[in-house]
């Protein structure tokens, strides 16, 4: 499974990549338990630098632990996680941010007592960038018009903005992104997909977790999909997009057409 | 008797003042990290007894009102990063018999180096004598101690409200893994705050040292009423141990204006009825300075 999956890697990585031939961020045999019970066995998966790459499955598959396995909110207990050429593997949450991964967690997370614009404030660092709160204002102008309003009031599409704006602000290389769509209209699902495609385009990794598949494979590039904690496919994003049968056998009744 | 209602109040709004910060400085800690801090008062006794050991080897008592609480915070720090950090994986009753186990061993060793007895700490000349409100007369002391301790309280709010690290806190309090994925380190926001519930313990220390006396057990008496503050202001909400601190101290001291014997026993039934009324405390739904 590890083979395939660097397999994979070096498939779909650009050959015209001179920066570096190591990608973003690389997980390798990571196993992690919350308590006694294990959730990620033998998770191998990498991000290149500019690449969407996918994360899918049903609930309970292991995609948020990964995402906490990576950040060293649930550190690994076997395996490495190497981000940038640093092994990460057992660092502190903190710094493991400061290198510049930017979390969108599940459920957007509001320090709901603060404003939006405290929000913000609490993830700017000493990294300094392109992303200031004046370009986030800019790029998410709703934000700037609540800038005032205490986060917990906001609606769900302008927490989920606002999630996304608070990472953007740490200038992050790779932006960790768990479930962007739940419980969100499909308007403001369109909303918060085409700002996703626009740090796509700008040159953001992006790790993208959701359960639904197919709005995900629209913007990925590679994707791999979990089950019981185990990588059980991984691909490009198209091919598998193009093949509805694959993950309806992969991901169950969870599909959406 | 009626005549005497003036004084008290202003005497129960002293020793409300006292409560409030002292409750202050567990609510920082409770509502961060969850450990119910049992050895507050003991800091509390330890910078009283650093202040009266300065002021009578001829330091300023002004310099020892800030030095005493300093000293006391370093020791703070240094017992939070040692004993009670390991602590906060686990459920806050680990906390609380360590915090415990501390306050009876400081108290010990209070007894063996200043002796089981009380010590005399008079305030300073500068602030001996009585000073006109205009409609009353009140010992300049007691008023000195309520200004430094608005004060504090002020520049508590303030640090919260209008800092960087204030806004850490405040975030840590709601989510405190969230703002480690942020990029902050938690483990200094957990020192830092420790140290700052220490540090207006220890102000209230050194004044209460002044006021109410000091000796092994001097801080440790102030203990409970704080932690009936916590209760009457709600849990969780910084803007409650105020006004719990001052509700506490005004019906303690008019209770033994009216009925002495009964002067004990009055907070507990103003907590009893707070609670029968709003379970949660007075603002225990509110965040921390609204």
């Amino acid at each position: 499974m590890r083979i395939w999956a660097k397999a994979c890697w070096i498939m779909s990585s650009d050959p015209g990549d001179s920066t570096t031939t190591k990608p973003l961020l690389a997980l390798d045999g990571v196993y992690t338990n919350y308590g006694k019970i294990r959730i990620l066995r033998d998770v191998s998966m990498s991000v290149g630098r500019g690449e969407v790459v996918a994360l899918l499955g049903l609930n309970g598959a292991g995609k948020t632990t990964t995402l906490r396995s990576i950040l060293g909110l649930t550190p690994p207990r076997a395996g490495t996680v190497r981000y940038d050429g640093h092994d990460v593997t057992g660092w502190p949450a903190y710094k493991i941010a400061r290198l510049g991964v930017g979390y969108v967690p599940e459920g957007r997370r509001m320090f709901k007592d603060l404003s939006t614009l405290e929000n913000l404030q609490l993830a700017e660092n000493a990294r300094g960038g392109e992303w200031t709160i004046a370009r986030v204002f800019e790029h998410l102008p709703k934000l700037n018009e609540l800038r005032g309003r205490k986060s917990g009031r906001l609606s769900g599409g302008e927490q989920e903005m606002l999630a996304i704006g608070r990472a953007l602000v740490s200038n992050p290389r790779l932006l960790l992104v768990d479930e962007p769509s739940q419980g969100l209209g499909p308007l403001i699902v369109e909303d918060v997909y085409r700002i996703l495609t626009e740090l796509k385009k700008t040159g953001h990794s992006i790790l993208l977790v959701e359960q639904n598949a197919l709005l995900a494979l629209r913007i990925a590039d590679r994707a791999y999909v979990l089950d019981s904690g185990r990588v059980v496919h991984s691909g490009p994003a198209a091919e598998l997009a193009a093949d509805q049968n694959r993950i309806r056998t992969l991901m169950g009744l969870e599909i959406k057409v | 008797m009626i005549e005497h209602i003036g004084p008290q109040l202003f005497n129960g709004l002293v020793l409300g003042a006292f409560y409030a910060i002292v409750a202050l400085g567990l609510s920082l800690i409770m509502n961060l990290t969850g450990t119910i801090n049992m050895a507050h008062g003991s800091f509390m006794t330890l910078a009283g007894y650093l202040a009266f050991t300065m002021v009578s080897r001829g330091t300023s008592f002004w310099f020892a009102l800030i030095a005493a609480p300093l000293i006391a915070v370093i020791v703070g720090v240094i017992v939070e990063r040692t004993l009670v950090r390991p602590l906060y994986k686990r459920e806050p009753f680990y906390s609380l018999l360590m915090t415990f186990g501390l306050s009876l061993m400081a108290e010990e060793i209070y007894r063996l180096i200043w002796g089981p007895n009380g010590v005399p700490f008079s305030p300073p000349h500068a602030l001996d004598g009585a000073a006109s409100l205009g409609f009353m007369v009140f010992p300049t002391f007691r008023i000195f101690i309520v200004v430094v301790l608005i004060v504090a309280i002020v520049a508590l709010a303030l640090f919260l409200t209008r800092t960087r690290f204030g806004l850490r806190l405040r975030a840590a309090v709601q989510d405190s893994e969230m703002i480690a994925a942020l990029g902050t380190n938690t483990q200094v926001l957990y020192a830092v705050n420790f140290g700052l519930g220490i540090f207006l313990a220890g102000i209230a220390g050194v004044l209460a040292a002044g006021m109410l006396g000091l000796s092994p057990t001097s801080g440790n008496n102030l203990l409970m009423p704080a932690f009936v503050t916590v209760i009457i202001g709600g849990m969780g909400s910084l803007f409650g141990s105020i006004v719990g601190g001052l509700l506490i101290g005004i019906a303690i001291s008019l209770t033994t204006l009216f009925i002495p014997a009964a002067s004990e026993v009055s907070m507990y039934i103003l907590m009893a009825v707070v609670l029968m009324v709003r379970p949660r405390g007075l603002f225990g739904e509110e965040g921390i300075f609204g």
